[in-house]
Order: structure tokens, then sequence, then C-alpha cells
């Protein structure tokens, strides 16, 4: 490419860049340096070495929160995959009103945190909400989410299911769809029975996509915060807190700004390590496109 | 074969009623329930022919006239994030688009990259940068946050819809004489217009729903809606549920029915955007 062109492509991607290496990679960086050293608002900072990393790694709050956090993405991750997908082969099979049934699926996707929150704490709350009062009436048992950890952490669960189901939806069905048909005729001459065209055909070539979803919704679960602030604040006393709410906690409410950095470089890694195994697969899918 | 087929048919129909019952109850319950009459919101079993009275609306402008200035903030700090997202990923993607060496192709990789990092982690530095900026409370730092988190989704998009657009005729615009910016201005973005909806779609979503950024950002002066409602969730005297849902649906409608609206770019969106990078 001649020089001059490239600096002709200067002032075009200097927005883009801008942005992000001053919101986001300088703050990152500056995060590392935080995380090596002690300071809190308006005294000056000393280094400490590893010892915020180990004060927090050796804090049980913090392994409770770990343990949610895991917790949560791997039960309501999955769990909304196993939906995701048989809503994709459901509104695949021929539905009347498909396009109309398509948009309403998708409404949850324009609810905020904080609306979501405010309907599901009214339709669980144990005195006046309906699901609460249609499980009593069916004697069945309540969610006590106000006080039970474990009831809270099924609340936190549904609520972020509900909200991000549709985005989950939309990719595995997107890919349902780019499946060719042909495929399926022959599946079905060669004698393959429905469940066998299923588990042969539907799910090796679904399996990409199902996979970058997958870990797209890992990183983005990972970060969870404020479903869980707006539902229990990190209560009963810190027991359903997530990674996102220590490190808020530690940071807002403490003032441990050394710790909450640790924290923070933590969270990083971990995303950073699923991030590249996303970009892996987003680099041979392209690979095997082209 | 016909019992099998009446059965399946019924199998289909009771999941399609349950997938309409979980995604759309909770929404139409609080939008109804907002124009309840006083206790009948808490009815058992729930009301669904009620007289509807504005009566919780009177009282959120009555009493939550805050509510309606976090409104307004919500509308700037909006419009200013997805106007800046637009801009800089149309520019960034057509050079995406256009160019290509190696250098290019690992600075997209690292844009993907960069916009994985979980957003509470950069609250950290910025808090008190932001404040010693005069930043803090400003409808500027949400609108430069919110557009940030999605350039890098933007520009991925804005390459795909770019690339779309024959090279020739920024080529012979080129030759005509015309600029970079007028190319870009005149044939680049209304040829790229769905790109730009669809980034502008995500971008709006993003920017009138935050909380987190929000939250820790803003205090009185650009406080948001969602900021204003999560204080009515949170009130000690106990929550004034219609009240709440009187500002919950005010705060959702419009969103609800511009992602209805737009839902063909929101999918456009959502497959280029998570599947090719």
């Amino acid at each position: 490419m001649k020089t001059s062109r490239i600096w002709q492509m200067v002032p075009l991607l200097a927005p883009v860049q801008l942005l992000l290496l001053s919101v986001i990679v300088i703050p990152s960086v500056y995060v590392i340096w935080l995380s090596f050293h002690t300071s809190t608002f308006g005294q000056s900072a000393s280094f400490v070495g590893w010892g915020n990393y180990v004060q927090v790694l050796t804090d049980p709050g913090f392994h409770s929160a770990l343990w949610n956090t895991v917790v949560l993405v791997v039960v309501a991750v999955h769990l909304e995959m196993l939906i995701a997908l048989g809503m994709a082969l459901l509104f695949n099979s021929g539905l009347w009103f498909r396009r109309i049934l398509f948009v309403a699926v998708l409404a949850p996707y324009a609810v905020s945190e904080v609306v979501g929150v405010a309907m599901w704490r009214f339709l669980f709350d144990p005195d006046v909400g309906p699901v609460s009062n249609l499980l009593a009436a069916l004697h069945l048992p309540l969610l006590e989410w106000s006080y039970e950890p474990s009831h809270a952490m099924i609340m936190i669960a549904i609520l972020t299911i509900w909200m991000h189901l549709p985005f989950t939806f939309v990719i595995i069905y997107a890919a349902r769809l780019a499946l060719p048909s042909d495929l399926y005729e022959a599946a079905r001459i060669d004698g393959a029975t429905p469940l066998q065209s299923f588990y042969r055909v539907t799910m090796p070539l679904l399996g990409p996509a199902i996979l970058v979803a997958l870990l797209f919704r890992y990183i983005f679960a990972f970060r969870l915060f404020s479903e869980v602030w707006l539902l229990t604040g990190g209560g009963p006393a810190r027991t359903t807190e997530v990674v996102a709410v220590y490190l808020y906690q530690e940071a807002f409410t403490f003032s441990a700004f050394g710790p909450a950095a640790a924290t923070a470089w933590i969270m990083v890694i971990v995303s950073m390590l699923l991030a590249s195994g996303y970009i892996y697969l987003l680099r041979r899918q392209v690979r095997n496109a082209g | 074969m016909r019992v099998e087929r009446i059965l399946v048919n019924a199998g289909k129909t009771l999941a399609v009623l349950l997938l309409l019952v979980w995604s759309l109850f909770p929404i139409v319950f609080i939008i109804t329930s907002s124009f309840k009459p006083g206790r009948e919101i808490f009815a058992v079993p729930p009301q669904w022919f009620f007289a509807p009275t504005f009566d919780h609306y009177i009282t959120l402008w009555q009493r939550w006239a805050v509510f309606f200035h976090g409104l307004l903030n919500s509308t700037i700090v909006t419009i200013g994030a997805a106007a800046l997202a637009v801009m800089a990923s149309t520019c960034a993607g057509y050079v995406y688009s256009r160019y290509s060496s190696r250098w290019l192709g690992a600075s997209l990789l690292s844009l993907i990259a960069i916009r994985l990092i979980p957003p509470i982690v950069v609250t950290l530095p910025l808090f008190p940068i932001v404040n010693n900026l005069g930043l803090a409370d400003t409808h500027f730092i949400l609108s430069v946050l919110y557009a940030t988190f999605f350039v890098s989704l933007g520009t991925v998009l804005m390459r795909t819809f770019i690339d779309q657009i024959p090279r020739e005729l920024d080529e012979a615009a080129s030759m005509d004489g015309a600029t970079l910016p007028v190319v870009l201005w005149r044939i680049i973005m209304p040829l790229a217009a769905p790109g730009i909806i669809a980034v502008a779609v995500f971008v709006v979503v993003f920017a009138w729903n935050e909380f987190l950024f929000a939250f820790i950002f803003t205090s009185t002066k650009a406080k948001t809606a969602p900021l204003v409602i999560s204080e009515m969730i949170g009130s000690i005297e106990g929550v004034d549920w219609g009240v709440l849902f009187a500002a919950s649906t005010i705060q959702l409608l419009p969103v609800l029915i511009f992602v209805m609206l737009m839902n063909r770019y929101l999918v456009a969106g959502l497959t280029a955007g998570a599947t090719k990078g």
C-alpha cells in the first residue's frame, strides 16, 4: 500500500482508536498499576507487590462471589442455550404467524435491567406477587428470594435467562436457517428418523454457532452486575454477591482500591481467556468460509 | 399417522403458548397494571378487565418530577452516544472494508478483544479521573462511555455493510475530484444506511437502558431514567408498585416499539456481529 494512502486512513481510524484507548485500554493498564499498590481516596499509593492479589484470593468473600458467578454462568447460560436450541427447532418446524411470534419472542431484549428487576420482583413478591400466589394455590414451594440465598440465586438465574434468551435464540435460529435443506432431504431419503437427522445433521452443523454463542454469553454472564445489585444488593449478608458486585463493594463501599483493582484484573484475565477462545473460533470460521 | 400428527401439533401449540407467556406476560402485566386503580394491582387472581385510570401516572408526575428529568437526560445521552458511535464506526468500517494489510487485520481483532473487557473494570480508574476533569454527572461522559463500548461492534458491522458497496463507486467519485469526507458523506453513508440503522439500534437500546455507568458516574444533573426507577425499587418507605409500573411503562414502551419495528436490523446486526467478527 502506498504511504500516502496510509496517512489518509489515520484520521478515519482515529475516533474509534482514541475512544477505545482513552476509555478502555489505558484505564485497564492503569488498573494493573493500581492492583500492585494500596491506595484509597486522597492518600498516596505505596507498592505492595502481590499483596492485593493474595488478599483477594484468600478472602472467603471472594471465594463465595466467584463460586456464585461460576454457578450462575454454568447453570443459566447452558439452560438458556437448551431453551434457545429448542425454540430454534420449533420455529424451524413451520409455525403459523412465525413472523409475529418471532417479534414477540424478541421483546425482552428491549427491557432494561432495572425494569426487568421491577417486573420479576413483583411477580415473585412473597405477599402480593401473582406467580407466588399461583404457586401457593397449587401448593408448590415458594421462592423465598428475599432471605434465602439459594432461592435468590434461582431468581437471578431466571431473570438473566429471561433477559438474554432473545440474543441466544437469534444467533442459533439464524444459524439453523442457514443450513441447506437438501441435507435433510438426503438424510430422509437415506431413511434417517427425525431424531437421527437432529443428532447427525443439525447438531454437528450448528456446533460452531453454538460454541460462539456460548463463549459470548460466558463472557457477558461473567460480568453480571445490575441484575444482582438491583435484586438482592448481594445480600443477605453478602451471600449472593457475584464477582462484579464484590469488586464494586471493595472499591466504592470500602474504598479498598488495591483489592478492587486486583479483582478487576482477575476479571480481565478470565474474560480474555474466554475471548481468545471466541476469537480463535471466529478466525477458524472465517478461514473455512473463505 | 393422523393421531401422531394431531399430537405433534398439540405439542407445538403448547410450546408456542408457553413461549408467549414467558416472553410477554411480565411485560404485558406491568403495562396493564400501571393503569389499574389502587389495590386492583394486587387482586387475586389478576384482573384483566378493569376501568383504566391514570392515577399512578398523575402521582408519578407529582411526586417523582425527577423521573421526567431523567427521561430527558436519557434522551440526550442516547442521541449523543448513537451519533458518536455511528460516525466513528462508519469512518473506521470504511478503512477496514477498503484496505487490507496484516496490521489492519490484527487491529480489527484487537478491537473485538478490547470490547470484551468488563465495563466495571474501567470504572475503577475512570471514577477519580472523571471527577478531576469535572466530567462527573454530565451527559458528555455517559455518551462517550456508551459509544465506546459499541464502536467495536459498530466497526465490524459497518465493514460488513460497506463491503457490499462496489468499490468502483467511491473510486469513480475520487476520480471526479471528490475528497474522502465527501465520498463518505455522499456515497458511503447513504448506501450503508441499513448498517448505520443496525449500529444505531444497538447503541440506542443499550444507552437507553444502561444502569452501571449511570449509577457510578451520575448523581443529580445527568441522572438517567433507569437510575430513577432503581431508586423507586429501593425506596425505604416500601415500593409504591403502581407508580413504579407507570414509570417502567414510560421507560419501556418507546424502546419496545423501537425494537419491534427495527427487528430486522437487530437480527442482521446480531448475526453479523457475533459470527462474522
